[in-house]
């Protein structure tokens, strides 16, 4: 019961979770693309992190993700997890563009 | 409960218990009124001897080639303006702030923890005595206040003056970790009945976001502590690049915390505007989910940029792309709040008084801070202002804009809470103009000096580089600004002395803090309320005198206990009885113990080290003798018609709860680790051709299965609670298990290698070490259980101690495996040259 009560303090803070661990697994491959010499594999793998990580904040920022639930929490949840979407767009960005290792 | 006293009579009744007494009893008190203001007025003391420190720097400033202070004292004196401002005033100052308030505006009697309140204050003052006491003995801290290796690693700073801050910081910040944890438990769990979630005050959402911060914000800089004065004291080389170590890695580890602590610093005070703004506006607060979300954005965002303190040393462009977007895009959330409060002054009828002046003053200065930052975020910009004064402008038009300005607002408002007694005025409004109009003097005009190529740090300069005249004119504002605070502190002791009494909620607020009498009593409310509208939509004054009346949850006293509630941490609904623990000396006794282990680390007497940390040890497990019960209550009556256990015949208590965020607390201390053994593996110079840990599979692999078992063990324990032969064979098994793992652990780092001859061996011994003290504390826990079971304070309804036990030895387990695959991994050749 409590489980699913305390869901929307999970939801609320999901979306940033997942841009949490995007960053860092994106700037733990660029560090070790770069030390160990991944070479043209480098940016197509951060390229696929990038994407892999903007596939569940999407789906998460859609409307009616709230389960159709309303309140305060739900629809806190809903926006925290569209700013962690942007936030992500904007910040991995430079993945498909920035040079990697210099 | 047969007949309901008085008022009176309940106050009586209740003072009776909760009280502290007058005189040297003080010393045991554990309540959250007095060790909040206790928290407060030691901040406030840090805050003057800073700003004496500042005068000072500002007086050698004041005109070129000065000889006011010498180089030598100038460092010490910089160095420790911006360590006592940051670790002995900002951080305590807000924790005090919570201490006193939280439990008052949530409905709660106290903290979850209150001997742990009191254990952080002794911490907290012991810990900044030492820090001050070696300023006045000229040793103190002089490497700035962020300590960078190399300049605080021993070959150059060879005295005690960089153990004075890491040691002396690391004992402080005990009370920041503890008091984040009880911080997030209480406002989880102990609100009053009906106060869900989603009625919750938005400064308690802040402090819950900001607690969040903490526990995940201060470990990094604690780990960087140990090990760089492990490095001073003990030799073993984690940022010296001559053997495999990397200056860079104290950088990550102290901006990993430093940047989020602005943030940390910055939420409470944003807590407390977003509750005086709409008292002022008389009007609820625009955006209160837009809010919620914001703050939440804020704190992970905060954490994603640590980096843009580092943009000179030589970071490859992506990576400086991430961390520059990241920092431009805070400023959106931080905006969302800025424009909520705008939104509800503008919307709402604002009157003006003296707290409302500071709330101007703070988006005045806030936002050129805000814009400066952002400024900042921009690489190439960054690259040109690194290390000037154009930073040191924007790090004061942040911090006292973003934490200063709001506190004196906070001061100004609910100082009549604490006194009983309204302000003067007199004092007031020159107070303010001097402060607004000496900061912008003393720190608009260092943007320019830092734009003209003033570097910060240096202690004179020549007079034929156009700095002198905004130099000096600094100087005056900087006196000016001291002139304002220093009528600040007149008009709080003048209002204590002559302001005029009032009645409940002089400021027709909405928040519970205003239903108590004023200066609140020591049970804080004498009856519980029950919420049913949001929680800063409510009227004080009429429901005041009720809840004194006894009207509400225990609106009575029973068995001479100090009793609260704990209720669901969403619904808000009543779930617990939670009896706390009276006052002791215990809190006083074990933060001395404490003191003498972090003395002796200082002094280098490290013999009697590990007697102080026995000690501490040995005290701490005095403290549950007097908790729990020893027979099964069931539910109880608490008013209003209804009954619920005692939170030790509950699962979901607070104590589990606490422990579960000290292992994610301790985890991220882990995580920071193994990030550190990695980030030298690949980044450092000098791991090529040096000799690979040798770690014995045998006795790793035996460890890693020892303690496995012993967590499996101990979560068997925690399964059979009734059964007195298995519950107690799981136990033993756990002790007996993890003592073997931490034998093997302890003789796999002595087969490792040298670990003062390379990083590659000290990296793999220290967290070894790490995964071999936790085997010791998962002994501890089951044996403490096994212990409080033989007592009788074990039953298939009272299992906490068999759930504490199981969640050590299983953290233990989890941290034995990485700390091996990590020293595996560092069997690897590095990568750098």
């Amino acid at each position: 019961m409590s489980s699913i009560i305390e869901m929307p303090l999970v939801r609320l803070v999901a979306g940033f979770v997942i841009w949490s661990i995007g960053f860092v697994v994106l700037y733990a491959a660029q560090a070790l693309g770069c030390a160990y010499g991944w070479g043209d594999w480098h940016r197509p793998a951060l390229i696929a992190v990038y994407a892999a990580v903007l596939v569940p904040l999407t789906w998460m920022s859609l409307p009616g993700r709230n389960g159709g639930r309303c309140g305060a929490l739900f629809a806190a949840a809903l926006w925290a997890n569209r700013s962690a979407l942007l936030a992500a767009l904007l910040v991995f960005m430079p993945v498909t563009f920035a040079s990697l290792c210099s | 409960m047969s007949e309901q006293p008085s008022a009176i009579g309940l106050h009586k009744q209740l003072d009776a218990i909760w009280r502290t007494p007058p005189g040297l009893a003080g010393l045991s008190s554990v309540n959250h009124t007095i060790l909040g203001k206790r928290f407060m007025m030691l901040a406030l003391l840090f805050f003057a001897i800073g700003g004496l420190l500042s005068m000072l720097i500002r007086a050698q400033l004041a005109t070129p080639n000065s000889a006011f202070l010498g180089p030598e004292i100038y460092n010490q004196v910089f160095t420790m303006h911006g360590t006592v401002m940051m670790f002995l005033f900002a951080i305590p100052m807000f924790e005090g702030f919570a201490i006193y308030m939280l439990p008052k505006l949530l409905g709660a009697r106290d903290l979850a923890f209150p001997r742990l309140t009191a254990y952080g204050f002794w911490c907290y003052l012991f810990g900044g005595s030492i820090l001050i006491i070696a300023m006045l003995m000229g040793v103190a801290p002089n490497g700035g206040w962020f300590m960078y290796t190399p300049l605080s690693s021993k070959p150059y700073t060879p005295g005690i003056n960089a153990d004075v801050w890491l040691l002396g910081i690391t004992f402080v910040e005990i009370s920041a970790v503890t008091a984040a944890v009880e911080i997030f438990v209480t406002i989880l769990k102990m609100r009053a009945p009906g106060m869900a979630l989603t009625r919750m005050p938005l400064f308690a959402w802040y402090m819950l976001v900001t607690a969040g911060m903490m526990i995940i914000g201060f470990p990094p800089l604690i780990l960087g502590s140990i090990l760089l004065e492990m490095e001073r004291a003990f030799d073993l080389p984690f940022f010296d690049p001559t053997r495999g170590g990397d200056p860079l890695l104290w950088q990550h580890l102290f901006w990993l915390f430093g940047h989020p602590e602005v943030y940390i610093i910055f939420l409470p005070a944003a807590g407390a505007l977003s509750t005086i703004i709409p008292v002022f506006a008389q009007r609820p607060i625009l955006g209160y989910r837009a809010i919620i979300a914001a703050i939440v954005a804020m704190a992970f965002l905060s954490f994603g940029l640590w980096v843009h303190h580092m943009f000179t040393v030589g970071i490859p462009h992506l990576a400086l792309a991430f961390f520059s977007a990241a920092s431009a895009l805070v400023a959106i959330p931080t905006a969302v709040q800025i424009f909520a409060w705008i939104g509800t002054l503008a919307s709402g009828r604002p009157r003006w008084d003296i707290p409302m002046l500071y709330v101007a003053g703070f988006f005045v200065v806030f936002v050129i801070g805000g814009l400066t930052g952002v400024m900042l975020a921009m690489v190439p910009f960054n690259t040109q202002a690194h290390d000037s004064y154009f930073v040191v402008a924007h790090l004061h038009y942040v911090l006292v804009g973003g934490f200063v300005f709001p506190m004196l607002a906070a001061i100004y408002y609910w100082l009549p809470h604490i006194s009983g007694r309204q302000s003067l005025y007199r004092l007031s409004i020159p107070a303010f103009w001097l402060i607004l109009i000496g900061f912008n003097l003393t720190f608009f005009l260092m943007h320019l000096t830092g734009l003209m190529g003033m570097p910060r740090r240096i202690s004179t300069y020549p007079s034929n580089w156009g700095w002198d005249w905004l130099n000096l004119l600094s100087s005056v504002g900087g006196f000016i600004l001291t002139m304002g605070f220093a009528l600040v502190l007149a008009d709080m002791v003048l209002q204590f002395r002559f302001g005029a009494r009032f009645r409940r909620d002089p400021w027709q607020a909405g928040t519970l803090e205003w239903a108590t009498a004023t200066p609140p009593p020591s049970y804080n409310l004498a009856a519980i309320p029950h919420i049913e509208t949001r929680a800063d939509q409510l009227q004080p004054a009429r429901i005041g005198p009720a809840l004194a009346s006894g009207n509400g949850y225990l609106g009575f006293a029973r068995n001479g206990e100090q009793e609260t509630l704990a209720v669901d941490m969403m619904s808000g609904e009543a779930e617990q009885l939670i009896v706390l623990p009276r006052r002791s000396y215990l809190p006083l006794w074990t933060a001395l113990a404490t003191a003498s282990f972090f003395l002796a680390l200082l002094f280098k007497l490290y013999w009697l080290a590990p007697l102080g940390a026995l000690a501490t040890l040995v005290l701490f497990l005095f403290w549950p003798i007097s908790l729990g019960s020893k027979s099964d209550r069931g539910p109880i009556d608490i008013g209003r018609d209804l009954a619920v256990p005692p939170d030790v015949e509950a699962l979901n208590n607070v104590t589990v709860l606490a422990n579960r965020t000290a292992l994610v607390m301790n985890g991220t201390l882990f995580a920071s680790l193994l990030f550190g053994g990695l980030f030298l593996l690949v980044v450092a110079p000098n791991w090529q051709g040096s000799n690979a840990p040798n770690l014995p599979l045998w006795t790793g692999a035996l460890a890693m299965v020892a303690s496995l078992s012993a967590a499996g063990a101990a979560a068997m324990a925690a399964r059979r609670p009734g059964s007195v032969l298995p519950l107690r064979a799981g136990l033993v098994a756990a002790i007996a298990l993890q003592s073997l793992a931490l034998i093997l652990l302890a003789l796999s780092m002595g087969t490792l290698g040298d670990p003062t001859g390379h990083a590659r061996q000290a990296m793999p011994f220290v967290t070894l070490g790490y995964a071999a003290l936790h085997c010791g504390l998962g002994v501890i826990m089951a044996a403490h259980a096994l212990w409080r079971h033989a007592q009788g304070y074990v039953s298939a309804r009272r299992r906490t101690e068999l759930v504490l036990a199981r969640l050590w030895n299983g953290y233990a387990g989890g941290v034995v495996v990485l700390a091996l695959g990590l020293g595996a991994l560092l069997g690897l050749d590095g990568v750098a040259p």
